[in-house]
């Protein structure tokens, strides 16, 4: 398995940089696993054996890197978490059952140990020790996932299901030395991780940099490759539209200022992403590919270059196989399932959601075509049922009103099963009401008659991860959206009235 | 605030917005993300093309440092570069 490989074997060429806003710090890959090997040496020394779990709370960082690849080695778990939606309190260390925890904020917790602190470990340390070698079914990585209420969702990641993911994504896009692919969201995602473990076994390079710096940093990185997400390639998209029309230059010159003159594709997953915007950026030059799957199943299928077809996400990877039922609702089998349960969730959740086989629910809507691409229709929860019995599914109808210049996110809901009520977020504040009448009569006349949408809720703020209205990975969270708007949904008076 | 640096961080913030809010309108001392709904990407982007158009290095500025430059005052006063302020 490569996870096995990247600990055994040192890497021979690329490097990894971690691009901050002020500055980037590059290394050879064999200099990082020439350290990862050290420092788990030194978490040796502190007690960190195999089956143990470390926890990181942190900003992206070398650091972050560094222990994760130690854990590798180890035959340790990790546990990545966000910053900003976990604390780094002592109810986290025992929550988890964390034998330590480092952090890059403050904290006073018993078993917490400072992020600046994994240089000195790497520095006093003795020479690598044998690295473990993992089986297919052991867990190496506790993953979160957004519940739709209450604490997130944890998820012990299998090695198997790892190594199968980072197979399929190299079977269709070939990384390779002389790529560089740019991470800048959390690594406490294991995906971002992916590239990483990528770069070790295949020797590519690969750049480290945040959300906030991503765009800063990027034209520097000059990467081949971007692992973004939609709201990411979405303003992006918005950016370079605005600076052309300002400079009178190409698109594609713009594309080129913002993402470096060296782009062979952008990679899109996490949550669906605006046809328009995937049409942007391959007419732009840039080749953008869409894909589809869960923290539960992992990669399920990807566009690539070598099979791309425009509305879907792409063809079902080896190793995966997708099922649907009557309804249209998606399940994936996997060969080597990411888990059979959580490891930390409401009771009842993990039997929602997991079915003997290595079967997963996902509670998506899909269809496969004849040529076995996947097309995602939408959310079976997120599908209204009308008092006529009409179903509705309200991700294409919330697609028409963000089509428009006014309107940047919507989300649609049926309080009194007799009316859709959107609650959207304007492009600026203060709203232009006018210009979102006019989004209202432009969806609603595309729109069928039970699809018509009564009236829009203006949000007050936008929604954000802060704010517990978006997930970390940038969805809206519907529960949350309709708590925040009750009283506005449930009052026909309030909101802007469709003509 | 210095005068050509204000105009061109009007000019760049609305394009940011993309929305119809003129340059001339924007309040120097509104908090961008509350008022105009500037969010964290758009703020990058935007400090990007403006440091591009005052020659202004960008690396100047640490993360911290952007978390700390909340409206356009802060903004044109973070990137005007101190030898003009000492004019």
């Amino acid at each position: 398995m490569i996870v096995n490989r990247i600990t055994a074997n040192a890497p021979t060429g690329g490097r990894i940089s971690f691009a901050r806003l002020d500055g980037t710090e590059t290394l050879e890959l064999a200099e990082l696993h020439r350290r990862a090997g050290r420092l788990a040496s030194a978490l040796a020394e502190l007690g960190i054996g195999p089956g143990d779990r470390i926890g990181i709370l942190a900003a992206n960082s070398l650091p972050w890197v560094l222990l994760d690849l130690a854990a590798l080695w180890l035959g340790a778990e990790t546990a990545g978490f966000e910053p900003g939606k976990f604390e780094p309190d002592q109810q986290l260390i025992s929550r988890y059952g964390l034998r330590l925890l480092f952090t890059d904020r403050p904290t006073e917790a018993a078993g917490a140990l400072p992020l600046a602190e994994v240089d000195r470990l790497v520095e006093k340390a003795d020479a690598a020790p044998e690295p473990v070698v993992w089986e297919p079914g052991q867990v190496t990585t506790v993953k979160f996932t957004s519940g739709s209420t209450g604490e997130p969702k944890g998820l012990g990641a299998t090695a198997a299901s790892v190594d199968g993911s980072l197979r399929a994504v190299q079977d269709m896009f070939h990384h390779r030395p002389g790529d560089d692919l740019f991470v800048f969201l959390p690594l406490s995602l294991l995906q971002q991780r992916y590239w990483i473990y990528s770069a070790l076994r295949h020797g590519h390079d690969v750049t480290v940099s945040t959300y906030e710096a991503a765009f800063a940093t990027l034209r520097r990185a000059r990467p081949t490759v971007v692992m973004g997400v939609p709201a990411f390639f979405e303003t992006a998209r918005r950016h370079i539209e605005a600076r052309a029309a300002r400079s009178g230059k190409p698109v594609g010159e713009q594309a080129v200022q913002l993402f470096g003159d060296r782009i062979r594709y952008l990679w899109t997953g996490s949550a669906p992403a605006a046809p328009a915007t995937l049409r942007f950026f391959n007419e732009a030059g840039l080749p953008i590919f869409e894909g589809y799957g869960l923290n539960e199943t992992c990669i399920v299928a990807k566009n690539h270059p070598g099979a791309s077809r425009e509305g879907s996400v792409g063809r079902v990877v080896p190793g995966k196989e997708v099922l649907l039922d009557a309804d249209g609702v998606i399940s994936v089998r996997s060969v080597h399932p990411v888990n059979d349960h959580y490891a930390y969730a409401a009771p009842g959740d993990s039997e929602k959601v997991f079915r003997p086989g290595g079967i997963v629910r996902t509670g998506d809507l899909g269809l496969i075509d004849q040529d076995g691409y996947l097309y995602i229709l939408g959310r079976a929860d997120d599908v209204i049922v009308l008092e006529n019995g009409k179903k509705i599914v309200v991700r294409p109808i919330e697609e028409r009103l963000t089509s428009g210049p006014a309107v940047a996110e919507a989300v649609l809901f049926c309080p009194q099963q007799t009316e859709l009520v959107a609650v959207v977020r304007p492009t600026h504040y203060p709203p232009d009401e006018a210009a979102i009448a006019d989004a209202l009569a432009d969806a609603n006349a595309a729109l069928g008659k039970d699809e018509r949408i009564a009236r829009a809720i203006v949000a007050r703020e936008p929604f954000t991860v802060e704010n517990g209205l978006l997930t970390s990975q940038f969805k809206p969270r519907r529960p949350q959206i309709r708590a925040a708007y009750a009283a506005d949904l449930a009052n026909p008076q309030e909101g802007i009235h469709a003509r | 605030m210095h005068a050509e640096t204000e105009t061109a961080a009007r000019e760049n913030l609305v394009l940011v917005l993309t929305s119809p809010v003129e340059p001339e309108t924007i309040d120097p001392d509104a908090d961008l993300a509350a008022r105009y709904g500037l969010t964290s990407l758009n703020k990058v982007l935007f400090l990007t093309s403006l440091c591009d158009e005052t020659g202004t290095d960008l690396s100047r500025f640490t993360e911290h440092d952007l978390a700390r430059m909340t409206t356009l005052r802060e903004v044109v006063d973070a990137v005007t570069p101190s030898t003009v302020e000492a004019v």
